[in-house]
């Protein structure tokens, strides 16, 4: 990836966690600043990676049958489906 | 319109009219979505499936003057989150405005985050990796865990938190920031990279 087309990218997610209300010059600011701080970096990169953790690791679950039953009956109605 | 959603807009039409048997469906058809989130804001089982069953009570007390400004499924949205919020009585906390400054957040003040791995799940094994990642979930505490998990976790834009949550988007921004910190710290004293500060 271009350096570019990675200045877009981490623009781009500056405006997701910021708003695009966010000042350019800061962003451009930051983007400089981030080129030659190991320190912000490695704070950038894990918060990132720790989202993208527990969206992988928060799987949907199915509604358990007797929950589900509980529920109709709390509802008093008939399920559709068995 | 698609097939499906004009299904769920015939659905809507008879389940207003009392129709039981188009109520049904859509409870069917939404139970498992407001459960995930249930289970996602309140971490245990048995107050999940209280909100489940309190939001579809409101659901069906209101549904006759449901007027489809927005899809049922947001509809459904709001009523969990505010009957989980209601439940865990945190209305003075999400009233409460959050400074980015407040301080004794910062979970490793005095700390600082050395050598952060490419691949954390790699760090320990399923079990244990699975189980911090549920642990600090849970020590979250709400005002901060419902922003996180309405935002990172259920997708919902800042706009809508907030609106949901009725706090500001200020406060979203500064609530998502800080659970995303308190979540990576608890992992990364879990993996061992964290390093006392030389100036401390």
């Amino acid at each position: 990836m271009s350096d570019h087309q990675h200045n877009e990218q981490f623009l781009q997610e500056l405006y997701d966690q910021f708003g695009k209300d966010i000042d350019e010059e800061i962003i451009i600011d930051v983007v400089e600043h981030m080129k030659n701080c190991p320190d912000c970096k490695i704070y950038v990169d894990s918060v990132k990676q720790i989202v993208k953790i527990y969206r992988v690791n928060e799987s949907e679950q199915t509604v358990p049958d007797d929950v589900s039953e509980r529920l109709f009956k709390t509802l008093r109605i008939k399920r559709t489906q068995a | 319109m698609t097939n499906l959603t004009y299904n769920e807009a015939h659905l809507v039409k008879k389940a207003k009219a009392g129709e039981q048997w188009a109520i049904a469906a859509l409870v069917e058809n939404h139970s498992s979505k407001v459960y995930n989130l249930a289970l996602r804001l309140m971490q245990n089982q048995e107050d999940a499936e209280d909100v489940l069953q309190e939001t579809f009570l409101v659901f069906m007390d209101k549904i006759h003057s449901f007027k489809g400004n927005a899809s049922i499924g947001t509809w459904l949205y709001r009523i969990g989150t505010n009957v989980a919020l209601g439940k865990l009585r945190v209305k003075d906390y999400i009233d409460r405005d959050i400074s980015i400054h407040d301080p004794g957040f910062e979970s490793l003040k005095g700390y600082e985050i050395r050598n952060w791995p490419d691949h954390p799940e790699n760090e320990l094994d399923p079990e244990s990796f699975n189980e911090c990642l549920k642990k600090a979930l849970q020590t979250l505490s709400e005002d901060y865990r419902f922003v996180f998990v309405l935002r990172d976790l259920e997708g919902l834009s800042t706009k809508e938190t907030a609106k949901l949550l009725k706090i500001t988007e200020s406060n979203v921004k500064v609530r998502l920031m800080r659970a995303r910190l308190f979540l990576r710290d608890q992992l990364a004293k879990k993996l061992k990279c964290v390093e006392r500060r030389e100036y401390e």
